[in-house]
């Protein structure tokens, strides 16, 4: 990608939505958005109604605090209009914890973020702040900031009674993986076997608590390639092992991967005979599913598109249980040339026995002209491959961002019953092509 | 205003003295705009909290999405552009104008990145081949003084295709509605140079980013009185902008959106521009179709297609669907003074009015809406939904019309709520359409219900206090 200059239809917000997603899906946090008055509804219209379940913060509608900067504010600084912003949202709403997160123009300009976050704490408010412009890149990179905020500037919790056997899950980002809500509670459901409770950090029941919890886990689980950033801040600052994973555990083989994995860096017993009853109730829905398989034609070539830890745990699953051969994998989170380095051989050795071709793109239109070439049959991606696929009139199943036809809110893929899921949603798709 | 000159046109608060901040009398309003007829005359009120809002640039894009056979670079980082993916997604394969985003990283905005765009033009333009290039600004753009108008210069040559740059800031004007502004003023600029010596039969419906339904129905009212149409800048190809300045008149389907346009083919080549409110319920349909009739001597015709259609909807409107109903509208302005009509049609009570601005353009409405109900106050303010909470609070209306996203927070006091932009709101259609939405709203409370007297995002104190707290005269 070293030679882009644009992206048509780009797939994933600026480093602004990034935090806002990843702020506002920890239950009491209030992002106080520094910036002129479009940029949180960007966030607004192009994010939230494309990224699955709406995190708590943004279901109440427009960014609840922004300072709205005017051309006064650009000529001569907006930092006492961000200092009137902050005191007046503790006043106004509700909240835990006030993010602070700045942009483009407010960067440009110099306010001083940290500055005015000092002094809101010296106030007594509850208030963080990450610094967040657009030109930092994409949304990827303000979830990564945003992460290190809570790290770096929430008082640790008080440490009472005997430690807690947990587990941080990290990577999974909010919304740019639409279904992370599900996965989230998915992972947390496949972990607690081993004895060990998942600090999911997100959604549902996800408070600041669960972040000031954060330094007392005892490994941190790194999910896609933008976890590893803050897995390698928690080692640093607090000593605690990571693991990472290619994929994300979609089908037998990578739950068991993952199982086993997880059980021999926390010591803990991963029990092979109810691993094996979970698969024979898979392979018996398999056997439930056979008529139809052959019936309306699942052993395809297929195209998949969309974040890298998702297409990796799809394509596991659909070419190593179901007998589909992968063409086509196009992974869209805009990876370093270091990323690529490091977890794309991984990608690349698993679809090596079919020969498929993997690429880092996020052109809609280069996106849509590969696919047209591989000749496949089956497209996962998201609702822009809509247009091409319904051009080759070739079956399409939205998985990743954006997400425009489908409604998501706790589905996920990953696991046994996430497996289940997918082959029921894929088939639907099969039974409503052409 | 003449041709238009400029990058940019001057801000609404200088034009139009537009508002988008105000909680009061609405008689106290009109005494400010009254102080003077063409001076900036009204105090400019700011707010010392404020949830975010649609700026300029948002406005501008969504006008741009409804011009086909056009693309459209957008200048900046990615996510001034991430909007947009409504328009590839909600299009749901109907034609839209492909878009794509030039992702400046931290070193394209601090060095610029005119050569980056050059690319992004030349390359985006060889894939799609289309009539129009639109590149637009963005805030980083506005701030670090891209040399846009060379890159158009350059290259409108070199490849041998109109381009037209739109100046959107996001920080030029408080309001969203400076978008349309910014659009028609590159598309009057570029696209009509010589205005044709003769007039045309055809008369130019203005229409900016409305919905199709909405839009079909205008057409319908101006071929019911016998009119050739022509539409834009919705729909419109790049020679119905020069043929629009040959037009017998101009009419717009919205005046806030459509008014600089109107007065750009007004100024630039004599077309009248109608003043007419919006053509939302019965008296404002009616009122939009007389004027055009008086304006193409067809008054018979107008007249009588009325009747007919008015008569058609009688039982509807006997049935008064929001009868007693207290009715909150928090719209658009130009819409909220037709939507007022059609509650008032309908049976209802306005109980509260919030509009996203105000200005020069909505005083004979301010009147009316005065007059109709001297002791409302009224709410300018777009997407400020604590405000809109503090008064829903107070006013405890039983039905809520709204078209931003702060519509949810009225949803979640437990107030049962229709989003106006999803259902046709304009002509006779739109009379239909209001009364059996706003009829099923309040049919079946349950959904709403659930949320009733669940957490709230505002603290207990905000609703102690005034709603107008936050709102400040601007000290210059």
């Amino acid at each position: 990608m070293s030679t882009h200059h644009h992206i048509e239809q780009a797939r994933a917000g600026c480093a602004l939505h990034g935090a806002l997603a990843t702020f506002g899906a920890i239950e009491g946090v209030t992002p106080v958005i520094h910036a002129t008055a479009g940029c949180g509804i960007q966030y607004e219209r192009g994010v939230t109604p494309f990224g699955g379940a709406l995190p708590p913060c943004a279901a109440w509608g427009p960014p609840v605090s922004s300072t709205n900067i005017s051309e006064k504010h650009v000529v001569f600084g907006g930092g006492s209009r961000l200092r009137e912003q902050l005191k007046n949202t503790v006043k106004v709403v509700a909240a835990d914890l006030y993010a602070v997160v700045s942009s483009c123009a407010t960067e440009m300009v110099g306010d001083d973020l940290q500055a005015m976050t000092k002094e809101g704490r010296e106030q007594g408010f509850p208030v963080i702040c990450a610094n967040t412009p657009g030109f930092h890149g994409s949304l990827h990179v303000g979830y990564e900031t945003a992460a290190k905020a809570l790290i770096e500037q929430l008082p640790a919790a008080g440490t009472n009674g005997a430690p807690r056997r947990l587990v941080n899950l990290l990577g999974i980002v909010p919304q740019q993986d639409p279904f992370w809500q599900g996965h989230l509670s998915q992972l947390a459901q496949l972990i607690r076997p081993l004895g060990w409770e998942a600090n999911v950090l997100f959604g549902t029941g996800q408070t600041v608590k669960s972040w000031q919890e954060v330094p007392a886990a005892a490994l941190n689980v790194v999910l896609s390639p933008w976890g590893e950033k803050t897995a390698r801040l928690l080692q640093e600052k607090h000593q605690t092992p990571w693991v990472s994973f290619a994929g994300l555990p979609v089908g037998p083989k990578a739950i068991e991967r993952f199982l086993k994995t997880l059980a021999e860096r926390l010591g803990a017993e991963h029990n092979p005979s109810a691993f094996r009853a979970q698969e024979r109730a898979l392979d018996a829905w398999l056997a439930r599913l056979a008529p139809g398989y052959f019936q309306n034609g699942w052993q395809r070539e297929f195209a998949v598109v969309g974040e890298f830890s998702l297409v990796y745990g799809l394509t596991e699953l659909l070419a190593e249980t179901l007998g589909l051969i992968p063409k086509l994998v196009v992974v869209t989170d805009p990876l370093s040339e270091e990323q690529q380095q490091q977890w794309l051989p991984q990608l690349e050795s698993l679809v090596k026995p079919w020969s498929a071709k993997v690429v880092v793109r996020e052109d809609a239109g280069e996106i849509a002209d590969l696919i047209e070439q591989s000749g496949v049959e089956l497209v996962l991606g998201s609702s822009l491959e809509r247009e091409v696929s319904d051009r080759l009139g070739v079956p399409l199943l939205v998985v990743s961002f954006p997400v425009a036809d489908r409604l998501i809110l706790n589905r996920g893929y990953v696991g046994f019953d996430g497996a289940l899921a997918l082959i029921e949603d894929l088939g639907s798709a099969l039974l409503q092509s052409p | 205003m003449s041709t238009p000159a400029g990058r940019a046109p001057i801000n609404r608060e200088k034009r139009l003295n537009t508002l988008s901040a105000y909680l009061g009398e609405t008689s106290a309003l009109l005494r400010e705009y009254a102080r003077g007829e063409d001076e900036v005359n009204v105090d400019q009120r700011i707010r010392t909290f404020s949830h975010g809002k649609p700026d300029d640039l948002l406005v501008a894009l969504e006008v741009l999405s409804a011009i086909p056979d056009a693309i459209t670079v957008i200048h900046g980082p990615r996510g001034c552009a991430v909007s947009q993916l409504q328009r590839a997604l909600l299009a749901r394969g109907r034609a839209f104008g492909r878009w794509t985003v030039t992702d400046l990283d931290q070193k394209a905005t601090i060095m610029g990145a005119d050569a980056k765009l050059r690319a992004a033009v030349a390359a985006f333009y060889h894939r799609y081949g289309p009539k129009v290039v639109f590149i637009v600004a963005t805030p980083a753009v506005a701030i670090n003084n891209d040399d846009i108008q060379s890159v158009v210069d350059e290259l409108s040559g070199e490849l041998g295709t109109i381009i037209i740059p739109i100046y959107a800031s996001g920080f030029t004007s408080k309001t969203s509605v400076y978008g349309y502004d910014l659009v028609a003023h590159s598309l009057v600029k570029t696209l009509v140079k010589n205005p044709p010596a003769e007039r045309g039969a055809w008369v130019n419906l203005l229409s900016l980013a409305e919905s199709s339904g909405d839009r079909d129905e205008a057409r319908r009212l101006l071929q019911a009185l016998g009119l050739e149409t022509l539409t834009l800048p919705d729909g419109a190809g790049v020679q119905d902008f020069a043929k629009a300045a040959g037009a017998r008149f101009s009419v717009p389907l919205d005046f806030d959106a459509g008014h600089y346009l109107g007065r750009a083919f007004q100024d630039v080549a004599q077309v009248p521009l109608l003043d007419v409110p919006r053509p939302i319920g019965l008296v404002g349909t009616r009122e939009w179709l007389l004027t055009v009739g008086a304006a193409a001597g067809k008054q018979s015709e107008a007249r009588d297609f009325h009747a007919r259609e008015a008569a058609a909807l009688a039982e509807i409107l006997e049935a008064q669907p929001l009868r007693g109903a207290k009715v909150y509208l928090s719209l658009a302005p130009a819409t909220a003074l037709g939507v007022l009509n059609l509650v008032k049609e309908t049976g209802g009570h306005v109980a509260g009015l919030t509009v996203s601005h105000v200005d020069q353009l909505h005083l004979d409405g301010l009147r009316k809406f005065q007059d109709q109900s001297p002791a409302l106050q009224i709410h300018v303010g777009e997407g400020q939904g604590f405000e809109e909470a503090n008064l829903l609070q107070r006013l405890k209306p039983d039905l809520y019309v709204g078209d931003g996203g702060q519509l949810v927070q009225a949803a979640r006091l437990g107030i049962p709520s229709v989003f106006l932009p999803r259902i046709p709101v304009v002509g006779y259609r739109g009379v239909r359409a209001f009364a059996r939405r706003t009829a099923l709203a309040l049919k079946n409370r349950a959904f709403v219900a659930r949320f009733a007297g669940g957490p709230q995002l505002f603290a207990d104190n905000w609703f102690q206090r005034s709603a107008h707290w936050h709102i400040k005269q601007e000290v210059k």
